[in-house]
């Protein structure tokens, strides 16, 4: 938590407010996420989770705010250049390309500056190291029995993890997880909950929007809640969740 | 032996063609209503050239600059659309070109440019040309298909969104496949330029960007195998339906509808459902 | 020619042009299906127009026949032609609607030859001052009133039927059409029928204004009929109609003022990738 004071955050979010029509969905949020931090990030649904995460990598231009990665304004960068200073999103609503296989699919994104420069794409053929980076991540994910697999042959809690093995190797410096727990079983979303608070360390941060509040609970040391596009709570764990306003909000609903 | 030469170099000239579309197309996953416009700048071009005296190798180069260079453009205007809004817009440049050609008195206008020579070596020359250009061009699309790019490719094809959110530049990958392919396609023109000998702002309507465009789908998005089969068929049928010539759009408009209803993956959808198929026995 | 007579040439332009384009875009709504062969209707309109106004000497009735006909004609081709293939992607649907169209225009030139025809007299050739001077034909005027009455008849339509009711749901929302209670593929055939009929209205006021009919006079009409959904934002009714009004005006404006640069059907697809540049899903639609 010291790190909090001391040094600038890794990523800056200012007051960024999305609208869909006449809806605000993000209504001024404000967070800042520190390197080698692990921060949770909850509240009810339709709060904005995902709106807010996609405002971030830049899916979606808010009508307002900046967007700071390691001290670069980046709110007016397109995605591919956000992603590339090194963020990555595992998206709730996952997008596996159906016609890959699971090793393809994670390879392709180990794929760096083939990715960017079609002259460096057409003169490269060996997909052998990506494909051993890709091999170890979704052993570390837990599918390594599925590599060989096509998505549409996999039940959805193992494309959730291709998602994550996907968005880690980016090797993001900012890692975005929108719900990797969901449709996970119990072993599983604890498994996975390990690997994720492991994710953390010097040069990557993490953060996690989950409803599984177990193991938010578990892994989390810091909290962000947000409700009704609004930022509601932030804090350590503990003392948000024995937050009135965030019981009410929250809890109140689901517990 | 004319005859057949004729019918042959027409069948390479189609591959080339549908091949170039069949990279913007097939492996990056852009409609293109209005490729034909690019086999124009390239007939234009090559045979402009020609009747200035140059000999046909020598205006290669040049017609697929020129092709390329305006391709760059429509393909970073067409970056802007998507979906059904580009399928549109491609379907306007192919106007837009032969109303733009009609109104140039430089290009011939209306009456497009005749008498354009004959190339070196004649009839046997012009066939070799376009045989090896052909090869060539399609060991280049192989050659992408198994590397980085054509992996690349594979992803914007089927998902923009989710190439962009793996790190792709998108937008890059596209313009590359559209200058490759208009590149391509002005290749094509400046063969076909003298291969017919006579060109005009009609030879490079719409009617031919939507029958390239029925050869690659017929072939089977993407396969370069189907691809090439489907414009060898289609391109020589009209010679095989000479005896019905009256009712040639008639067949050939039925056979797009049958294609479409019956065969919507195309010939390469074909061998893909056998080898699923062989794959899971 | 006068500013204002080139502005009311342009909006009988655009009538037409509304009247063609309304199906289509009603149709995109309703299958997300780009429908060429829907100029084939409009095709067959005139043809009926001309031959059953020249057989029974009645215009009205040649109009109301070559309405209902093509109707069901439009229905048909539902049926036969996207039905099968509503699964497909976009794209196999509008590659055998091009198809369609293609062959049809031949099966025209097979059955009526490949010459034009014309009526036999003329109807409504007379010519009225209407403003200040400004001269216009009887057919002319009758172009935008039809286009007038049909359109709000349709608007009625939407508003006070279930049916109606149900069809706009589904356009904004084709699962909504579900909830509403009303059969889906009712309202796709109903959308076929009416915007089938409106093609075969626009043939006949074509074939009127020109005093001929001929087998590709679908060709211009089908092509510039999708810019105009295009411009007008892909499915929206409103769009399409105020992009048909702008697009007859500005090619009437435009055929004059760079005529020497670009023929009018050029023209039109100039300002469409202009406005497609500016504005990518369309003058009408939002972000
Ligand atoms: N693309 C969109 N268009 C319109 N409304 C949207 C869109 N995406 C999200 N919303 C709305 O914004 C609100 C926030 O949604 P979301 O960010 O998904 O919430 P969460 O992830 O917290 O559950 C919801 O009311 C949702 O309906
Ligand atoms: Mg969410």
């Amino acid at each position: 938590m010291s790190a909090r004071t001391e040094t600038q955050p890794i990523l800056e979010v200012k007051d960024i407010t999305v609208t869909f029509g006449g809806l605000k969905a993000v209504d001024r949020a404000s967070l800042s996420l520190y390197d080698n931090e692990l921060l949770g990030f909850i509240g009810p649904n339709g709060a904005g989770k995902t709106t807010l995460m996609r405002a971030i990598i830049g899916m979606i231009t808010p009508v307002s705010g900046h967007i700071i990665l390691a001290g670069q304004d980046i709110s007016r960068c397109r995605i591919v250049e956000r992603i590339n200073l090194g963020m990555a999103l595992a998206q709730q609503i996952i997008k596996p390309l159906k016609d890959m296989t699971l090793l393809d699919n994670v390879a392709l994104a180990a794929g760096g500056d083939k990715l960017l420069s079609p002259v460096k794409a057409i003169l490269n053929r060996s997909r052998q190291q990506q494909q051993e980076v890709a091999n170890s991540l979704l052993r570390e994910v837990g599918l390594a029995h599925s590599v060989h697999k096509y998505p549409t042959e996999l039940p959805l809690g193992y494309l959730k993890r291709l998602e994550v093995a996907r968005a880690l190797a980016r090797q993001p410096k900012v890692l975005l997880l929108d719900e990797p727990l969901a449709g996970l079983s119990k072993t599983e979303a604890e498994g996975m909950a390990n690997l994720i608070m492991s994710l953390p360390r010097k040069g990557r941060s993490v953060i996690l929007i989950e409803h599984n509040l177990a193991q938010v609970r578990r892994i989390c040391k810091t909290l962000y809640v947000q409700h009704n596009g609004c930022h509601l709570a932030f804090g350590e764990t503990e003392d948000v969740l024995a937050n009135r306003d965030v019981q009410l909000a929250y809890l109140g609903k689901s517990e | 032996m004319a005859y057949e030469m004729i019918v042959l170099t027409n069948m390479l000239i189609a591959i080339l063609f549908a091949q170039s579309l069949n990279l913007i197309t097939g492996f990056c996953g852009q409609v293109s209503l209005g490729h034909a416009a690019f086999l124009g700048i390239g007939a234009y071009t090559s045979a402009m050239l020609t009747k200035s005296g140059l000999p046909l190798v020598a205006t290669f180069i040049p017609a697929m600059v020129i092709a390329g260079t305006i391709g760059l453009f429509v393909g970073a205007a067409s970056l802007r659309v998507r979906h059904d809004f580009l399928a549109i817009t491609t379907m306007g440049v192919s106007f837009l070109f032969t109303g733009i050609i009609r109104k140039q008195d430089m290009l011939g206008g209306e009456m497009g440019i005749a008498g354009i020579p004959s190339p070196e070596g004649g009839r046997v020359g012009l066939l070799l040309m376009a045989l090896c250009l052909t090869i060539l061009f399609i060991i280049v699309m192989i050659y992408i298909k198994r590397s980085w790019m054509g992996y690349v490719f594979d992803s914007i094809a089927e998902d923009e969104d989710t190439a962009s959110i793996i790190g792709i530049d998108v937008r890059r990958f596209k313009l590359f496949a559209f200058i490759l392919g208009t590149a391509g396609a002005g290749l094509a023109g400046a063969l076909y330029a003298h291969q017919v000998r006579f060109i005009g702002p009609d030879s490079f309507g719409f009617v031919e960007s939507v029958t390239v465009l029925s050869m690659v789908i017929v072939g089977g998005i993407g396969s370069i195998w189907g691809v090439t089969i489907a414009a060898a068929l289609l391109s020589v049928m009209p010679q095989f339906f000479q005896v019905i010539d009256d009712y040639k759009l008639l067949v050939y408009g039925m056979l797009l509808f049958l294609a479409m209803r019956f065969l919507p993956e195309g010939l390469g959808g074909l061998t893909k459902t056998f080898r699923k198929d062989r794959g899971q026995t | 020619m006068l500013a204002i007579e080139i502005l009311i040439q342009g909006l009988i332009q655009g009538s037409i042009y509304a009247l063609i384009a309304l199906g289509l875009t009603l149709v995109y709504g309703l299958l997300r299906i780009l429908h060429v062969a829907h100029a084939s209707l409009f095709t067959l309109g005139g043809y009926l127009g001309v031959l059953i106004t020249n057989a029974t000497g009645s215009l009205f009735l040649a109009l109301l026949l070559a309405m209902i006909i093509v109707g069901f004609v439009g229905m048909a081709s539902y049926r036969i032609l996207y039905y099968p293939i509503l699964s497909r992607p976009p794209l196999i649907a509008l590659i055998a609607s091009i198809g369609i169209f293609i062959a049809s225009e031949e099966v025209f030139r097979i059955i009526f030859g490949p010459f034009s025809i014309s009526y036999i007299s003329p109807p409504l050739q007379n010519q009225i001052d209407v403003f200040s001077g400004i001269m216009l034909s009887e057919a002319r005027i009758m172009v935008v009133l039809l286009a007038f009455i049909l359109l709000l008849g349709m608007n009625w339509l939407a508003r006070q039927t279930r049916l109606g009711i149900a069809t706009r749901a589904s356009v904004v929302d084709p699962d909504m059409a579900m909830s509403s209670g009303v059969n889906v593929e009712t309202i796709r055939y109903s959308i076929f029928f009416i915007g089938s009929a409106f093609a075969a209205a626009a043939g006949v006021m074509v074939s009127l204004l020109n005093n001929l009919v001929e087998p590709t006079m679908g060709a211009v009409p089908s092509y510039k009929a999708l810019a105009i959904i295009v411009l007008g934002g892909l499915g929206s009714v409103r769009g399409a109609l105020i992009a048909s009004l702008m697009l007859g005006v500005i090619e009437s404006f435009g055929t004059i003022y760079f005529g020497n640069l670009l023929d009018r059907d050029s023209l039109a697809f100039a300002f469409l990738i202009l406005v497609l540049m500016i504005r990518p899903k369309g003058i009408f639609t939002k972000g």
